[in-house]
């Protein structure tokens, strides 16, 4: 290319050299000068041309083509401004909706951790699970780990460069600036070990990162912030090295993480501090774990691997550590447990995505919303394929003159191609747009920043990869529509066509138009089936029977484990709550809970019956975990849930009374099938009793787990606040933790809403330093609950409408077409005595026809899209005959708008006018 | 669109332009108006080139790699380019010179018989 200009460059001057010289010459011969310069260029002849192929010599020709037919491309569609911009508008449409859909597929299922190297990473666990486990056996394998069970693997694992343990849960934190005159705000933080930063190879933002010299017993108390909080609080350069009470805990910063890092799991809410694990000992609140308590898992591990390493020799390294550290603990275990050491096992997965629970929970919703796209990208390029042909049609005469003048066919269909791929890389430009639009919007309404915290590490701006998927989109769709058009273009006659003057009656470009009615058709009864289903389903969950009420509820979430008190005050300061909020005007009840319903967190224990065997090792599974809750007295009515036998939870049950409980319909059936439970007793193998608690109430069933909506509520009991239940090893309450009331529900007189400010205000005067970390009505908790199932029926409905809308322009044009092709006929049919009546039917019956064979195509495809869509239906069928029927109607309805305008035209056509045309 | 007969014509007439540029150089570099009247003054003026297809042709050769081009002066003092046959063009010219007297000796036998055919 460099020789060709060089080459060039000086081809004017060696022409006006060549022409000077010969002018001389001819001067030389007696020529006046002007004679002489004439005849020199008439010799020299036509400057331009010779020029002109000069540099043809070093032009590549294919090139040169190309731009040609992208230059006329631009001309004729520059030419047509409605169709273009139609054409690169439904393109944006589609490519912006699927381009979307992939941001997030992309950055929740594929993207890595932003560390160094994430493919040399390497985690423990085939599932991610959460957040705790008790006892020396865990189900299927192990995947949470003690601390003392890390220090096990860390020592003694060979193939690991380096290995680092962090927190599974995700807990608050109540935060200070030392001398601040702020209250105290939660952020959310985890407890890492002093490597963690070293094994992920990232850098600090400013300041330094944790050691492993700061995660020693006794070592002074530091914390690393995000670089999110920090810019958010204005880029202070004084915060590192100032000290942050942190749980009451004063703790120095020492640095600033990274802008991209936001720790080990893609969540909404990433830590916003990074404490040591040791650290863990100061602040015993916090939600963690026990870091002295070899059978507490609460950690879970991700290590990189020595390079070369084998990660399946380093799984059967740490299987065989596993049993070690088990039979090191021999003395202690269970006799359950020692059953289950057998089976005890563990996996390695790799982990350069880090703790994937996100992905694992969005990965079949993120599935379905690809696949819904691609149908409404398929679709969109029917549509456009379709005026493709249309604009074929027009364009017959043009091309047919140009194939009567030896255009060679293969260049015509590259001038098509080359029109359909300028179009649609406009398309998908503009679909860049939509695109990020749309994944901030989705983002928005999937995962709103809850807690003040940083939210999704989500960005909708475009990536690399999603550049990539947005261009490689276009050009498929460009081909996908494109192809058929610039194919039909080839098949002109250039003599039928000419002789034709543009109303030509050959069914050529009908066949095509048709076939693709049909498919969108197809394709639009399975998004309407599919987006059916999933609305169908949200219906369901959304008006299920919850047990409780939602109505005048509001919920106020504190965590009174972060300031201090100790066990034998929490029933004072949860009465001294409840009386100074019940004093609030408006508030009618007030009552206090471990968890609210649908919070998303409760406890579970196995449960004992009395007068039965034992709970054997077999016995100790998921399925038999049985949920609870700790409430103060007045609980059941404030929250709207009916005692059925016995009695509730009252003042009566102290700390010295005897323990009680309330059990639900459920458990009433699973444990007392026929038998009235009133005044039995039950208890819990890890307390090794089973007459811990006296039943004196059944209560019905509420929903409280926010899992499992498509199976029936399961057994749940309620035991008073005021009990607390002892350790038979220690002699100590063997869960404070479940005396830490998250929820206090306050129930409004009808009418009346209490604001925030008014519930602060109450709070303040109990305690100033009990941070509140939410605020909400029960009814936004519940709906919260459902959001994913709402977003994801609201999408496909819209891509099914969007879908809808397109079919039926597309039938629309066909039809009218259609009517305007056989225009002819329908005036000698009514020159014959067909009424308008029946013209406009006759153009019905083929509009009606096309859809038919949609649905007859679309129907099995319908079946299996609610086949697919599987669990996300919460057990509503997925073949549920309503929601296909009704999509069927709707599809019929549409049909019949579109076909409606073409069919009164019909109807109208004048025999002698139509004749007359021809 | 005729581009294909049109080509063929150029080919034709280009390979012979071609052969008489490789031979006029053979006698040593020179430039364009040069090798132009050369072509001229040897051909006894019988064969008129226009002087501008002379151009395209050179650049072909020298795209070919057949003949180069260098900075020159010329007869008066006049900054010039020169072209040059290379050895690749030198062999090429052998080549093409054969082909033609191959191709002149065809036509020549195909020619002369024509008289003693005729009615005797």
């Amino acid at each position: 290319m460099r020789r060709r200009k060089r080459m060039l460059e000086d081809l004017d001057q060696d022409i006006r050299d060549h022409i000077e010289r010969e002018t001389e010459d001819n001067i030389g011969r007696g020529m006046s000068a002007e004679e002489a310069r004439r005849q020199a260029f008439l010799k020299f002849g036509n400057v331009r041309r010779v020029t002109e192929e000069t540099r043809a010599v070093w032009t590549r020709i294919w090139l040169e083509q190309i731009l040609q037919d992208i230059r006329f491309a631009l001309r004729l569609l520059r030419k047509s401004p409605a169709f273009t911009i139609t054409v690169v508008l439904t393109l944006a449409l589609g490519i912006g909706a699927t381009t979307s859909i992939f941001t997030l597929f992309y950055d929740v299922l594929l993207r890595s951790l932003a560390v160094a190297n994430p493919a040399e990473l390497y985690r423990l666990g085939k599932e991610a699970r959460c957040c705790y486990w008790g006892g020396y056996s865990q189900d299927s394998e192990f995947s949470l780990v003690s601390y003392d069970l890390y220090k096990h693997f860390r020592d003694h694992t060979q193939g690991f460069a380096e290995l680092a343990a962090f927190q599974a849960s995700d807990p608050l934190l109540s935060v200070q600036r030392s001398g601040s005159v702020e209250a105290a705000q939660t952020y959310p933080g985890e407890f890492v070990s002093g490597n963690y930063f070293t094994m992920f190879g990232v850098r600090p933002y400013a300041g330094r990162l944790l050691t492993s010299t700061d995660d020693r017993p006794g070592a002074p108390a530091v914390a690393v912030m995000s670089y999110r909080l920090w810019r958010q609080n204005g880029s202070d350069p004084s915060v590192i090295g100032a000290v942050f009470v942190i749980d009451n805990t004063p703790f120095t910063i020492v640095g600033i993480t990274p802008p991209n890092f936001f720790g080990d799991t893609l969540r909404s809410d990433p830590p916003d501090f990074f404490l040591p694990l040791n650290s863990e000992t100061l602040v015993p609140e916090a939600d963690a774990g026990d870091i002295n308590q070899a059978d507490q898992y609460w950690l879970d591990l991700i290590g990189r691997i020595q390079p070369g390493a084998k990660p399946a020799s380093i799984e059967t390294d740490m299987r065989v550590e596993l049993k070690q550290w088990l039979r090191s603990h021999w003395s202690e275990i269970s006799a359950n447990d020692r059953a289950k050491f057998p089976e005890q096992t563990l996996f390695l997965r790799p982990g350069g995505s880090g703790i994937t629970s996100m992905r694992e929970e969005y990965e079949h919703w993120l599935q379905i919303l690809m696949m819904v796209s691609a149908f409404v990208l398929l679709i969109v390029c029917a549509n456009v394929a379709n005026l493709m042909l249309v604009r074929g049609m027009q364009r017959r005469r043009e091309i047919s003159v140009s194939v009567a003048l030896g255009a060679h066919a293969w260049r015509l269909v590259r001038q098509a191609l080359t029109e359909s791929i300028l179009l649609s890389l406009a398309g998908g430009m503009a679909g860049l747009v939509v695109a990020f639009a749309g994944t901030q919007l989705i983002l928005y309404f999937a995962f709103p920043s809850a807690r003040g915290s940083a939210g999704i590490p989500i960005n909708a701006s475009p990536s690399m990869p999603v550049l990539l998927f947005a261009f490689s989109a276009s050009l498929i769709a460009a081909v996908v529509f494109g192809i058929a058009p610039a194919w039909m273009t080839t098949r002109v006659d250039p003599i039928e066509a000419l002789r034709g003057a543009g109303r030509s009656t050959t069914r050529t470009g009908s066949l095509p138009r048709k076939t693709l009615v049909v498919f969108q058709a197809a394709l639009s009864l399975v998004l309407l089936a599919a987006s059916g289903l999933l609305t169908a389903a949200l219906h369901r969950l959304e008006n299920q029977r919850f047990g409780f009420l939602q109505e005048q509820r509001t919920i106020v979430t504190i965590n009174p484990g972060l300031v201090g008190y100790q066990p034998n005050q929490f029933t004072t300061l949860y009465d001294r709550i409840r009386d100074s909020l019940s004093s609030v005007p408006g508030v009618s009840a007030v009552a206090i809970c471990q968890y609210s319903p649908l919070s998303g967190n409760n406890w579970a224990t196995i449960v004992w019956v009395n007068g039965r065997p034992a709970p054997g090792p077999n016995d100790e599974n998921v399925e038999n975990m049985v949920y609870w809750d700790r409430v103060t007295p007045g609980y059941f009515d404030a929250i709207g849930t009916q005692i059925i036998k016995g009695r509730s939870i009252s003042k009566e049950d102290t700390a010295t009374s005897q323990h009680v409980a309330v059990v639900n319909e459920a458990f009433e059936h699973k444990y007392f099938n026929n038998e009235n439970p009133i005044g039995k007793y039950f208890g819990r193998p890890d307390l090794g009793s089973p007459r811990l608690y006296e039943i004196v109430g059944v209560s019905q069933d509420a929903r409280y787990l926010d899992f499992d909506f498509d199976k029936p509520i399961g057994p749940f009991f309620y035991l008073p606040e005021a009990q607390h239940d002892v350790d038979p090893k220690t002699g100590q309450d063997s869960g404070p933790g479940a005396h830490h009331l998250h929820d206090i529900i306050l129930v409004t007189r009808p009418g009346i809403t209490v604001s925030s400010a008014q519930i602060r205000q109450a709070m303040v005067s109990v305690d100033p330093r009990l941070p509140i970390t939410s605020i909400r009505t029960l009814g936004e908790q519940v709906s919260d609950q459902f959001r994913q199932q709402r977003l994801i029926a609201q999408l496909s409905s819209f891509f099914g409408m969007l879908s809808l809308v397109l079919a039926s322009i597309g039938l629309y044009g066909v039809t009218g077409y259609n009517v305007g092709r056989r225009t002819k006929e329908i005036g000698v049919r009514m020159a014959l005595g067909a009424t308008p009546a029946q013209a406009a039917a006759l153009t019905i019956r083929g509009a009606f026809a096309l859809v038919a064979i949609g649905l007859g195509a679309g129907f099995p495809l319908a079946l299996a899209a609610g086949r697919f869509l599987g669990s996300q239906l919460y057990g509503l069928n997925p073949y549920d005959p309503a929601v296909v029927l009704l999509a069927i109607l709707t599809l019929s309805f549409s049909t019949l708008v579109a076909a409606l305008v073409p069919a009164l035209h019909a109807s109208r056509i004048s025999p002698s006018e139509a004749l007359r045309a021809e | 669109m005729s581009t294909k007969e049109q080509k063929e014509r150029i080919e034709l007439l280009q390979g012979t332009l071609d052969l008489l540029i490789l031979r006029t150089l053979l006698l040593g570099p020179t430039h364009g108006h040069a090798i132009a009247k050369a072509i001229e003054f040897r051909s006894d003026e019988v064969l008129q080139v226009e002087q501008g297809s002379l151009y395209p042709a050179l650049h072909r050769l020298i795209k070919r790699g057949w003949i180069s081009v260098e900075a020159g002066t010329s007869e008066n003092n006049r900054r010039a380019k020169f072209y040059k046959l290379s050895a690749k063009g030198r062999r090429q010219l052998d080549v093409e010179t054969s082909k033609w007297n191959k191709l002149a000796g065809a036509i020549a036998r195909i020619l002369r018989p024509a008289e003693p055919e005729g009615e005797s």
